[in-house]
């Protein structure tokens, strides 16, 4: 800890978790994430306080905080609150410069960002009329399949005969597994049957908001290998993920409170 | 002369045996399961015992509903839109649009002065605005579909319910529940969403009087008041809401009957005796 350091916190309270980052210099220090639950208000102050307890700093230490997401508005300390769209395209910016199309898939929305050379959004896409763009649907489907959400990519990778799922809806999609299980189908080709009708309902989504490389894909179904895979395909793109896809808003978020306070190439050395 | 229909719907298989003056002998309704083909001709066969009849004393047998690849033994294959239509007509002339909400799909179907179908619209892609969506949010709130209906008229006021999406839609209830709303006052905003729904999409068609509620959505009460709200004026339930179908199918069986059609019993005892 150099003695003239400022430090940043960014949270995003998400549907399904809550995110918070430490940063200094746009350099990730701590983060942490943790399951939302019923109180977005204790949860937001419990990551933020294991962020501090990491990197042993007070939280009076903080020169800026911005909190974003659905439950951005339950902060329990005094924070700007940033739209996720606008803190997720800064993150992806700062990680991948060349960052051109954000595709950000969460637990609950889908949303797509065009962004600015200078990681500004330019125009955005969501969805959150139908479960089946969502982290919803392989929720659903890997309960019933009892696998573990951390095995669905690489188990779904192994498929040889993905399932071709009749219906794009995530509630007939579930009887539809039963009755696949039922005849026999195997775990990993219902999966890569889901990725599947996932990656044309997202795909469908960036075709509309017109596509620019290079593209990023965020978000906690970044971490699922078979998903990106998939939208890579039916896309006919590269698609770049971050190594911690499902902490990038918050870490924009941390990067765009740094930037409020600090011109990064001069004051703040 | 005994006629059959068979429905295989999603959820339910549904067979009413008619004779020549368009009565009905008898009716059966038994649930689809995976095993379509055998379960059909139990159905049909409860159906016509309980008419008092042997199988092969049927002079013509149609089968209805999504299922209907499935019944070797019937004599010809004809969509529900146009059994809908059929049915309909013997119970109630007068009818113009019908709204039939199924367990996995929802359909407007608009006829003309003769009773025949002159359009439709259909929802099978989404579970929005099908059974499927009240069965799915009546387990998230621990209660029986079937009460749905008596438990929201007991609603003075309802929850507005702004998900489309059916797997959201139960996350929302499930936090209005959290949050202290009342079952009666929640079932009654799904009943409106639904209602709301499915009526915009016959709209498209055009709504005319009379209209008729088909289906299992026509057994709850709650979303049938809803329709007649959105509508504006009462709608008509037939009897049995669910046969209307698998009625149709049969009068069309004896409609091709009096054309000089005949059951080919030889094939259609093939079809039996295989799966027998």
């Amino acid at each position: 800890m150099s003695k003239g350091a400022r430090y940043f916190a960014g949270v995003d309270v998400g549907s399904v978790s809550v995110k918070a980052v430490l940063l200094s210099r746009r350099k990730l220090l701590a983060s942490e994430v943790a399951a939302s639950g019923g109180n977005y208000r204790e949860t937001t102050q419990k990551v933020i306080d294991a962020v501090l307890a990491r990197t042993g700093i007070a939280f009076d230490r903080l020169s800026g905080i911005i909190v974003t997401g659905l439950g951005g508005g339950s902060s329990p300390f005094s924070a700007r609150q940033v739209s996720d769209i606008t803190c997720n395209a800064m993150g992806s910016h700062v990680l991948f410069p060349s960052a051109r199309t954000v595709i950000d898939i969460g637990g609950q929305f889908t949303k797509v960002a065009r962004i600015t050379p200078q990681g500004r959004v330019a125009d955005f896409l969501m969805s959150e009329k139908c479960a089946t763009g969502s982290g919803r649907f392989l929720q659903i489907i890997a309960r019933i399949l009892q696998v573990k959400l951390e095995d669905i990519g690489p188990l779904s990778m192994e498929s040889e005969k993905p399932v071709e799922f009749s219906t794009n809806c995530a509630v007939f999609a579930e009887s539809e597994t039963v009755s696949r299980i039922a005849e026999g189908a195997k775990p990993r080709d219902i999966l890569a049957g889901v990725h599947r009708a996932m990656a044309s309902k997202v795909s469908m989504l960036v075709k509309r908001l017109k596509i620019e490389p290079d593209v990023v894909l965020t978000g906690g179904c970044g971490e699922d290998a078979g998903l990106v895979q998939a939208i890579g395909h039916a896309l006919g793109i590269k698609i770049f993920v971050p190594r911690e896809p499902r902490i990038t808003a918050a870490f924009g978020a941390a990067c765009l409170a740094e930037a409020e306070i600090c011109d990064l190439h001069r004051t703040c050395q | 002369m005994p006629f059959a229909g068979i429905d295989i719907g999603s959820t339910m298989t549904k067979v009413v045996i008619v004779g020549e003056k368009e009565d009905i002998l008898s009716s059966v309704i038994g649930p689809t399961g995976a095993e379509h083909r055998h379960l059909a001709f139990q159905v049909v066969d409860a159906a016509v015992k309980k008419a008092g009849l042997v199988f092969e004393s049927l002079d013509f047998v149609v089968a209805t509903g999504y299922g209907r690849i499935n019944v070797p033994f019937a004599d010809k294959q004809i969509t529900e839109i146009t059994c809908h239509a059929r049915g309909v007509r013997v119970l109630q002339p007068t009818v113009r649009t019908i709204i039939d909400i199924g367990g996995q799909d929802c359909k407007g179907i608009k006829l003309d002065r003769q009773g025949k179908v002159s359009n439709f619209v259909m929802n099978d892609k989404c579970a929005a605005g099908t059974g499927r969506f009240l069965e799915v949010i009546a387990e998230a709130l621990g209660i029986e579909l079937a009460d749905m209906g008596e438990l929201s008229l007991r609603a003075e006021t309802y929850v507005k319910i702004s998900n489309t999406c059916t797997v959201f839609a139960e996350h929302e209830v499930t936090s209005q529940l959290a949050e202290g709303a009342a079952i009666p006052e929640i079932v009654a905003g799904l009943h409106e969403a639904i209602a709301g729904r499915v009526v915009n999409m016959v709209r498209q068609l055009g709504i005319e009087k009379d209209v008729v509620v088909t289906g299992g959505g026509a057994k709850n009460i709650g979303l049938v008041r809803a329709i007649e709200r959105k509508v504006g004026f009462p709608v008509i339930l037939p009897p049995d809401p669910f046969l209307t179908g698998a009625l149709g199918a049969a009068l069309l069986g004896r409609d091709f009957f009096g054309r000089g059609m005949r059951r080919d019993h030889k094939r259609a005892m093939e079809g039996v005796t295989f799966f027998k």
